[in-house]
């Protein structure tokens, strides 16, 4: 007996100015009682589409085009909003994606409960308070922080709260949809083995919607995998990481190393996902397929029932039809595509090369003034390393660890308040703190920084020609045809080919790994010396992450810079940095070889964080 | 506590400023007022008589002394309530003149602007819930149309049809035959005289309410609170009023305070269309009649009229609004 039970499911936008586009097709599956679902997909697969549908929250201009939804044998499809009332958060409640804005931000927390608890039960008043107090304690927050304001949580506990909020009525299924994306891998990991317990405990059924393959698989008993609308792979989590069926679960697959190997190879799906408003002949997925056969081109595979789960590949259907005997060959396990190799030996000679920015025994105190009393935050002490030509080092710290700030100091922004940072450039060793005016100036295009949000840094209103065009003009003085052959010139570096096609386009028509290429042409347009990567891929899909771990790489290797990486993920510092630093609260805890930090960790926080890691394999 | 505090010290402090500049604008202004008095009695060619001069100052009471011993004495009359004697209605006090039109203003322009915020966030919020419904469409296109007419124009419209034409209001003044006082003939007359003049304004200034209200409530409603508000199975009342008009209302809540504190401004084009004898008329006579006493005390009213309402609003998006509490504290 099923809880949940979707079949046939479509979801149609219709915006007035654009063509229709069927973001959710056909989607068909079931959740049982207590069951834990992951649901993955890249950004533009559809899977929140999908998860707001369930809970009929659809605007205009979607809505559900065909299909029906089942909850406990009611068919909630066209349910009147009345009736609906009924069913909500009682049985179906929710985590959404962005936890900074899911609370009423003039209302206390504990208002917020207390109207979902007051609509939908017969508890009133000191009932209610208990009943949160409850809540409260089961998600481990001190029940003192009842009567706060949304502002004053941090961000990790604002989706504790609200995921105390979801339980408060003990519902049936609740969805999750992505709801630790953007906190720090500490908390994430301690938000998820807090819904790992309470879900053993109290037996509702989860969604639970992401794009990171690792955390899906770490909570889930069953994975649905999503493609363009459709879901492609529905298996038990254990046999899809043993034998995923569709190669787009391997691409996904692939995209996760071992990050205690000595050599670390991770793969990634090359190309986009279609564009669902355009008509399309044969499989989505085709075009970016390695293991494309004609049929793929000509047929849409439908999803049938294999290996215990489905699948919707012609490919993986033939090749167990033939016993893997046929001429379809065996099933394979790996994604056969770029792939992106990081190997200790290079970080061995990386390590060698000439010092181009040493930072020694830095430190940073923070006076805030307010009235007579003076508040003074260490924010980094007595830190110290090299960062060398053709290497990079990794920064890693959760958020407050003080690396941005350090970061800060090393551009020039803010001065140490003791121990120095030395520049050494093609003007000799130079001190950056005493940088003023043009040396100021100059210092800025020999050092170039990289942001975490490429949805953000790129101006919208401008084409990328103009974009690029911009630090050009201002630090070499470049013009007309010089300037547009130079840009050109980026746009190639940086792999955006052909380099025409996409001069004249504007940032927001680019896909995120895209754009932050961009964002990395621009950095490269003034030629420096170091580069800064504030957290360069966190935002990007799992997909498409090694193809801008590649491209830092190849410029490190090929340009000579030395790159500043800046993370709170060892695995991604794993993958690109040749030297890591473990900063917590200001404090270098662990300093060395990446893979020697990671293979035998001596402090308890870099423990911690390496365990927050998820770790499929 | 220490938001309201902060608070409060700026406004005292923003007070003085006004009032020294105030006091320093008209001094670095050229020219002496008792010599541009004594030139307009006398005719534009006449020569300046010194003793005309003198006895002019000695009337207006024109300051001697240093510049700081003015400035002490200038404090000191502003504490005791002495702005001097108006030109234009002299030997008038100008504060008796204030006095006078003072509460013909603030009753119908206080008045229309609390009916016209209570209209326009009813409406504005109402169009935003219902977006793209034949109400919303009504009041938005209404509300542009009606935005580009001008109060005084529409007052004259107003004076023609109901006051002359169909003769149902009176056309001018403030009241005809009665005593000013708490008296039933009076207040009748004034309520029968003020009633154009509120229409005038009741037409056109709940339109940038509606619109601002409206906007910011439909951007409210893509927050994630208020989908998680819906999801929560709330009633449509609770999700429209506790969550996307509470948060809605903010920066309107800032806008209305503001516009309080213009009242004292009056409504100078209405005011003297309708020949309603409150501040904006007044201080229309006084641009006219170069009544510098009367125009600086009017100024005075103006900016501290502004400041209050200033100082209101911050206290009050301090309550409303529990981040600005802490961000600024």
């Amino acid at each position: 007996m099923t809880l949940l039970d979707v079949r046939d499911l479509s979801v149609r936008y219709e915006p007035k100015a654009s063509r229709p586009l069927d973001a959710v097709q056909e989607v068909s599956f079931g959740i049982g009682p207590g069951e834990f679902v992951g649901l993955i997909g890249e950004s533009g697969s559809g899977k929140t589409t999908l998860g707001t549908a369930l809970l009929r929250l659809l605007q205009r201009p979607g809505r559900i085009s065909g299909g029906s939804i089942t909850f406990d044998g009611t068919d909630i499809t066209d349910l009147p909003e009345d009736d609906l009332r009924a069913l909500r958060w009682r049985d179906i409640s929710t985590v959404f994606q962005s936890s900074m804005n899911s609370l009423n931000p003039v209302v206390r927390v504990e208002g917020q409960f207390r109207d979902a608890i007051e609509q939908h039960s017969s508890l009133r008043g000191e009932a209610v308070t208990r009943r949160i107090r409850e809540l409260f304690e089961m998600v481990i927050i001190d029940p003192k922080f009842m009567t706060a304001f949304p502002h004053e949580l941090s961000g990790g506990m604002r989706q504790r709260v609200n995921l105390a909020l979801a339980l408060a009525l003990e519902p049936k299924f609740i969805l999750l949809d992505e709801p630790t994306t953007g906190l720090d891998v500490v908390v994430q990991h301690s938000i998820l083995e807090n819904v790992r317990r309470l879900q053993a405990e109290q037996g509702f059924a989860v969604l639970f919607i992401s794009h990171d393959i690792g955390t899906v698989l770490d909570l889930s008993d069953r994975i649905l995998v999503m493609y363009a609308g459709r879901i492609v792979e529905d298996q038990s989590a254990g046999a899809l990481l043993r034998e995923p069926l569709h190669p787009y679960t391997k691409g996904l697959l692939g995209s996760y190393g071992d990050p205690r190997q000595e050599t670390v190879k991770i793969t990634y799906v090359p190309g986009r996902p279609p564009d669902l408003s355009l008509p399309m002949v044969g499989c989505s997925f085709a075009a970016r397929c390695p293991e494309r056969i004609d049929l793929c081109l000509e047929q849409d595979p439908p999803l049938v029932p294999l290996q215990g789960g489905r699948a919707a590949c012609h490919v993986a259907v033939l090749q167990r039809e033939e016993g893997g005997a046929g001429p379809h060959g065996e099933p394979k396990r790996g994604f056969e595509g770029p792939q992106f190799v990081k190997t200790a030996d290079e970080s061995r000679s990386a390590l060698t090369n000439d010092v181009v920015l040493s930072v020694e025994g830095v430190g940073k105190v923070f006076e805030r003034r307010r009235g007579f009393t003076v508040t003074r935050t260490e924010a980094v002490s007595d830190v110290s390393f090299d960062l060398r030509r053709g290497e990079v080092t990794a920064l890693v710290g959760q958020s407050g660890s003080g690396k941005s700030t350090l970061a800060r100091m090393i551009t020039g922004v803010e001065s140490p308040t003791s121990g120095r940072i030395v520049f050494h450039g093609p003007d000799g060793d130079q001190q950056v703190s005493g940088f003023r005016g043009r040396a100021l100036r100059d210092y800025r295009s020999d050092v170039q920084m990289v942001f975490q949000d490429p949805y953000s840094s790129i101006n919208p209103a401008k084409r990328l020609g103009y974009v690029l065009s911009r630090p050009l003009a201002n630090y070499q003085g470049l013009k007309g045809a010089a300037l547009r052959e130079r840009v050109m010139e980026l746009l190639e570096r940086v792999a955006l080919t052909p380099a025409d096609r996409f001069v004249n386009r504007y940032g927001y028509e680019l896909s995120g790994g895209q754009r932050q290429r961009v964002i990395i042409a621009k950095a490269l347009a003034v030629e420096p010396r170091i580069i800064v990567a504030d957290e360069p891929i966190s935002s990007l899909d799992v997909s498409i992450r090694a193809e801008v771990l590649e491209l830092l790489n190849d410029l490190v290797k090929e340009n000579d810079v030395g790159i500043l990486y800046i993370t709170h993920d060892l695995l991604s510092a794993r993958m690109l940095s040749d030297e890591v630093i473990v900063l917590n609260n200001g404090r270098v805890v662990e300093q060395g070889p990446t893979l020697d930090v990671i293979r035998a960790p001596k402090d308890d926080y870099t423990r911690t964080l390496l365990d927050a890691i998820p770790n499929p394999f | 506590m220490t938001y309201f505090a902060r608070k409060f010290g700026f406004f005292l402090a923003t007070l003085w400023a006004v009032v020294t500049l105030n006091f320093l604008i008209p001094r670095l202004q050229p020219g002496d007022p008792a010599e541009i008095m004594v030139k307009r009695l006398a005719g534009k060619d006449a020569a300046l008589d010194p003793a005309q001069v003198k006895a002019m100052r000695a009337m207006l009471g024109a300051p001697d002394g240093s510049l700081w011993n003015q400035y002490v004495s200038y404090l000191g009359e502003l504490v005791h309530g002495n702005f001097g004697l108006s030109y234009t209605y002299y030997p008038y006090k100008v504060t008796d003149v204030i006095a006078q039109a003072f509460w013909w203003t603030v009753v119908l322009v206080v008045v229309t602007q609390v009916v016209s915020f209570v209209v326009g966030i009813v409406l504005g919020a109402y169009a935003a819930w219902r977006r793209n419904s034949r109400l919303d469409s009504i009041v938005t296109l209404g509300s542009t149309f009606l935005g580009t007419l001008q109060p005084f124009w529409i007052g004259l419209l107003l004076l023609y049809v109901f006051g002359y034409s169909l003769g149902w209001f009176p056309t001018s003044g403030g009241y005809e035959e009665s005593t000013p006082g708490f008296n039933w003939p009076f207040i009748q007359e004034a309520v029968s005289h003020s009633f154009l003049p509120a229409l005038a304004l009741l037409i056109v200034t709940p339109i940038g309410w509606i619109l601002g209200m409206r906007n910011t409530m439909i951007m409210n409603l893509g927050e994630d609170y208020i989908r998680l508000a819906k999801a929560k199975g709330l009633r449509d009342r609770d999700v429209a009023l506790r969550y996307a008009a509470r948060n809605a209302l903010l920066p309107s809540v800032t806008g209305f305070a503001l516009a309080l504190g213009g009242v004292l401004g009056g409504a100078i084009l209405v005011e003297t269309v309708f020949d309603y004898p409150g501040l904006g008329r007044l201080m229309g006579e006084a641009v006219q009649n170069k009544d510098y006493p009367l125009l600086q005390t009017l100024m005075l009213l103006t900016t501290a009229g502004v400041l209050v309402a200033n100082l209101a609003a911050d206290l009050l998006y301090g309550v409303l609004d529990p981040r600005a509490r802490r961000a600024q504290a």
